[in-house]
């Protein structure tokens, strides 16, 4: 059962991490107020499905909605907030300044929450979501809990989906040129503001998606489980999986969040000083965070620019059936069967522009190429 | 002579108490490749930034196709059917050549959140024409080799001939070229030449703002001549010689320091 509850606690981060990815990784917004649109489509998950508040318990709302319709109210009230965040600190504030704005709005969302009783019962918080639908569902405590991990897996898989479709499309290739050069998007036409806001809001959705999931999970939720620390795992773990590759950030949520966690446990936690294990695991992140910068930059898989394939023959063939006609041709795998072989999938890189003089060089300007695609393309060797 | 497709007037735009531009006038007939030149500082550039959006005038009108482009963001301005480039190439890096030169295309439409989520495979397929074309745009700028390589790999003269594929691509009304021959070497300054002629032969208007003059007078049929962001002197470039303010203030300049 420990493993289910790691695994649900990634799948649910993983699902945040691929909203927050399409903020940072594709648009280039370094988003601090990010964990706070988890809190509060948690929050509001609460509120809305729970029932009316037991004195002294406070909170607004109190409404005993299904659970799935309280998700989705939720994340309507957080796409709201993400509304207004953004408008002010996407017009026109760009890299460090808008980190700040956003850092200041979650700042100050944190401390109304904590400080206003009413709103979600300040330090108490909210609770009170445990296993809803157990009964109904006639499972046991532990099956429900494999059940959440499948749901969330499954959700997780949708939302990757979606994100790697919006990833490859014309959406997400403008979001990417804005990222590179707002002044050249800006004068072929792109609204900038209008593409970075929506991109906002569409990760803000998928964040609110996850307070709602993160709230059955936990069932209970309050300031102390929204630190803004939470938010420097998730951006490591983009860092680390490939920021601006959806199956990237996944596999860096795993890796960095699982991984982490079970290191942390085998680390000596003497009793007098507990708050050793946590503070050991900020550490390591942070060199962790240090080393990729430092020797993969890029992360575990890099963002995938789109390759153009021309039609014609040959143009379907992956890789690997490329490459195996190149040998079942029968000619020894290398030289010119092996520049068919990568001509055909990838780039024929072989002919220098002749009529342009030697004033033209017809290569790169920098030696290897560093793609994957490209390397993995070599042909056997 | 055809009507104008540009049309600036009193044009002012001050920075501080520096007067970048002053009362500015002047006009681009549809079709015509204007030259803009001047000594640094004249203004030529805060011209193009005006007229492009990226700048707002403190005094002035700027007519594109009879509409008003004061007070217009760069965006707006840029979907009116005028592109302009920048001093120095502005290709977004880390895309690949192909998706640079793409983007050029504009189909705006394609690229709503919305319709990107639901009918991924219909715009796919529309794209598939606009591919076609973007492969054949990237022949005549020799860069079809290079189309699935990241833009930030191309060299210098790459991207000059990038940013002339984006131009193409976008199939703009009106093209403002700032300093398209800065750092570039005779053959691919050859190659550039042909370009601007060519989007002059498929009737685009062009405006050059330039300090190789050989190259204004090769491939312009009229030039502005600005100094101390006012406009000094206008007409064919073989006129000029003998106007003693062009001359003062621009060849005079040039043969002296030579």
């Amino acid at each position: 059962m420990y493993w289910v509850s790691i695994f649900t606690e990634a799948g649910i981060f993983a699902i945040l991490a691929l909203g927050l990815d399409v903020v940072w990784g594709w648009c280039g917004d370094f988003d601090l107020a990010f964990y706070g649109y988890l809190a509060l489509g948690s929050y509001m998950t609460f509120v809305l499905a729970i029932g009316k508040p037991v004195p002294p318990v406070k909170y607004i709302i109190g409404w005993h909605l299904p659970v799935p319709i309280a998700i989705v109210a939720a994340d309507v009230v957080v796409v709201g907030l993400a509304a207004i965040i953004g408008a002010i600190a996407l017009r026109n504030l760009r890299d460090i300044y808008f980190a700040v704005t956003t850092l200041g709005a979650v700042s100050a969302l944190y401390l109304i929450v904590q400080n206003y009783t009413p709103l979600f019962d300040g330090f108490n918080g909210v609770y009170g979501l445990i296993n809803p639908g157990q009964a109904a569902l006639r499972l046991t405590y532990n099956g429900y809990r494999i059940v959440l991990l499948v749901v969330v897996l499954a959700i997780l898989f949708l939302a990757y989906l979606l994100v790697q479709r919006l990833s490859r499309s014309p959406f997400g290739r403008m979001l990417r040129a804005v990222r590179e050069d707002e002044r050249a998007a800006a004068a072929y036409g792109r609204t900038v503001f209008s593409a970075k806001y929506r991109a906002y809001l569409f990760g803000a959705a998928l964040a609110g998606l996850t307070g709602g999931l993160f709230a059955i999970f936990i069932s209970a939720f309050n300031p102390s489980a929204w630190t803004p620390q939470e938010l420097l795992v998730i951006y490591a773990a983009i860092l680390v999986g490939g920021r601006g590759n959806p199956r990237g950030v996944i596999l860096g949520v795993f890796v960095v969040y699982t991984g982490f966690v079970e290191l942390t446990r085998f680390l000596p936690s003497p009793a007098s000083r507990p708050e050793f294990g946590p503070s050991m695991r900020q550490i390591l992140i942070g060199f962790l965070i240090i080393l990729m910068l430092r020797f993969r930059p890029e992360g575990i898989f890099r963002e995938r620019p789109g390759v153009d394939r021309e039609p014609g023959p040959g143009a379907r063939l992956g890789p690997f059936r490329a490459r195996a006609a190149a040998t079942s041709a029968g000619s020894p795998p290398a030289g010119p069967a092996v520049a068919v072989a990568i001509g055909i999938e990838v780039q024929p890189r072989a002919a220098e522009p002749t009529d342009a003089g030697e004033g033209l060089p017809g290569r790169p300007s920098r030696g290897a190429p560093r793609d994957g695609h490209t390397d993995e393309d070599r042909g056997p060797q | 002579m055809s009507p104008a497709l540009l049309e600036i007037e009193s044009l002012t735009k001050s920075f501080g108490g520096v007067h970048a531009v002053r009362e500015c006038t002047f006009s681009v007939s549809e079709g015509q490749v204007i030259g803009l030149i001047g000594p640094n500082g004249a203004g030529k550039s805060t011209v193009v930034d005006l007229v492009s959006g990226f700048g707002q005038p403190d005094s002035g009108s700027i007519r594109f196709a009879g509409e008003q482009l004061v007070g217009k963001r760069p965006d707006v301005i840029s979907r009116l059917g005028l592109i302009r480039t920048f001093q120095t190439p502005r290709e977004w890096r880390n895309l690949t050549v192909m998706d640079n030169v793409l983007l050029a295309r504009r189909r705006f439409a394609s690229e709503s959140l919305w319709r990107s989520m639901t009918q991924a495979r219909r715009i796919r397929r529309a794209e598939d024409a606009d591919r076609v074309e973007v492969r054949a745009i990237l022949q005549r700028f020799q860069l079809a080799e290079l189309k699935n390589e990241r833009a930030v790999r191309l060299s210098g003269g790459q991207k000059r001939l990038l940013e002339f594929a984006r131009i193409a691509a976008a199939e703009p009304r009106l093209i403002i070229l700032d300093e398209p021959m800065g750092g570039v070497n005779p053959v691919l300054g050859a190659r550039i030449g042909e370009a601007v002629g060519q989007f002059a032969a498929d009737g685009r208007t062009v405006i050059v703002v330039e300090h190789n003059l050989p190259f204004i007078e090769k491939t312009c049929d009229r030039v502005v001549v600005m100094d101390l962001g006012e406009v000094i002197a206008q007409g064919p470039f073989s006129g000029l010689r003998d106007n003693p303010r062009v001359v003062d203030a621009y060849l005079g300049m040039d043969q002296s320091h030579e």
